[in-house]
């Protein structure tokens, strides 16, 4: 797997796009849709090309302060680096 | 039974530039004549992304061929639709490219018969193959999801790895490989397209290593040919579960193929709305559930896997619509696949691709191997 870098700006992938409804967020591509919810449709959604991968990992580590800071950019690393290769996010 | 569908396949018209030998179109084709008008799908668009319908597929025939297919973009994407066009894009040119693009797809999937031009085109029936490539680089051009197709079988499997680093080189985001699924013309041409059982296991590997070369830049998506199996397709994810199609008259139908099967009724768009024909239309209750299967499929562990597999294939191999998928291992008609895999793999006779000048010389040439799909009325 390809891990973001701390300056990668992460964003959905050419032809996946947000749909559904704002209660049930679903992120479409060519052959399907995940419903994204709690903390993966946050990351999702800081995911706009904009802010940067440390970006990211601050914004979720001071809104989850009592976990593992290091554990949080993992998950988040992780997260990002699965999607990726499904195409789904590009960085 | 889910709610709701997932997806609506939008067969808007069966004309077709291409005679593809592979084609799993109905023999009966619809003609123009009984085509839905623009405002009639738009309002059958409109009512899918009310019931829930997330994606829609534009299919055929080709849908270039529908002068208005711009305008039936746009209405699929202002009602909320993520649309997704499957052509062979004969018919594009860059210009209408970007209208469409402009009007709303997310994605477009193109069709390719082989890598090599002769080849392509002798399975195609169409001079077709330069075209596509030169709008694969056009589409690039674009931000827009891309998917080449490559339908595979026995004419072309010897070459699976040059064609996939052919269709590579078009720098899809996506690339699938298709096996021939045995409906419609396909079923008539099943003879000449079946492969074989070296072909498929060479495949396999061809694919998954494919699959790591290119991990991250292209998806690769491939399923094994149910004929060569354990068991049988989830077809459509199972009866009237997730998918609606419409054909190019407007009648509903819970796959492609279900017109096969004797005794069905199928209603139409025109009379009724898609939340009726989803929910009580008796075409789509017909195998929802578990009550009409026989055994095994009836005390089987993999029931709510692969629903007894294909009612359609059932019926055009057993001509009982209720048996189980005859692809199955445990299936009492096995024995229709294994006579015919016996007969695919005792040869292994491959036809060299033709050129010709005309389409009806191309037939003339092509006669003892396979009937090219023709065109509707």
């Amino acid at each position: 797997m390809a891990f973001p870098e701390d300056n990668s700006q992460p964003k959905l992938a050419t032809g996946c796009r947000w749909g559904g409804t704002e209660e049930d967020r679903v992120v479409l591509f060519p052959e399907g849709a995940i419903k994204v919810t709690g903390t993966g449709r946050r990351i999702l959604e800081a995911c706009d090309g904009e802010r940067t991968f440390q970006d990211i990992v601050n914004e979720l580590q001071a809104n989850y302060s009592a976990s593992d800071p290091g554990k949080i950019r993992q998950d988040i690393a992780n997260f990002l680096a699965s999607l990726q290769e499904k195409r789904i996010v590009d960085y | 039974m889910s709610s709701q569908p997932l997806a609506l396949i939008a067969e808007i018209t069966h004309r077709c530039p291409l005679h593809c030998v592979y084609c799993s179109n109905p023999l009966q084709l619809t003609g123009v004549k009984l085509e839905l008008a623009t405002d009639e799908w738009a309002r059958v668009f409109r009512e899918a992304a009310q019931l829930g319908v997330l994606h829609l597929h534009l299919t055929g025939g080709e849908p270039l061929a529908r002068p208005d297919l711009t305008e039936l973009i746009q209405a699929a994407h202002t009602a909320g639709l993520y649309t997704n066009l499957i052509t062979s894009s004969v018919g594009l040119a860059e210009d209408r490219l970007r209208a469409l693009v402009d009007a709303g797809l997310d994605h477009i999937q193109v069709s390719f018969q082989d890598s090599h031009d002769t080849a392509a085109n002798w399975i195609a029936g169409a001079k077709a193959h330069a075209h596509k490539v030169a709008l694969a680089h056009a589409i690039r051009k674009h931000r827009l999801a891309f998917t080449v197709n490559l339908v595979v079988h026995r004419q072309n499997l010897d070459h699976l790895a040059e064609m996939i680093e052919f269709l590579a080189g078009l720098e899809p985001d996506r690339m699938e490989i298709a096996h021939a699924q045995y409906y419609g013309w396909a079923l008539a041409n099943r003879a000449s397209l079946l492969p074989t059982r070296a072909q498929i296991e060479s495949a396999v590997e061809i694919v998954a290593a494919a699959e790591k070369r290119f991990a991250g830049k292209i998806r690769i998506d491939s399923v094994i040919p149910d004929y060569y199996a354990r068991y049988p397709k989830a077809c459509m994810g199972g009866w009237g579960r997730k998918l609606m199609l419409i054909d190019p008259a407007g009648r509903a139908l819970p796959c492609h193929a279900a017109n096969v099967i004797p005794g069905l009724h199928f209603d139409n768009v025109r009379e009724r709305s898609l939340q009726w024909l989803w929910q009580e239309s008796a075409a789509f209750q017909r195998f929802r559930g578990e009550h009409w299967m026989p055994e095994p499929c009836r005390s089987c562990d993999r029931r709510l896997e692969d629903f007894g597999g294909c009612r359609c294939q059932a019926f055009l191999l057993t001509e009982d619509e209720n048996a189980t998928d005859p692809t199955c291992s445990k299936a009492p008609h096995r024995n229709l696949i294994d006579v015919a895999l016996l007969t695919a793999n005792e040869e292994n006779d491959f036809a060299q691709p033709v050129a010709a000048d005309s389409f009806r010389q191309l037939q003339e040439k092509t006669s003892a191997l396979w009937s090219y799909r023709l065109n509707p009325e």
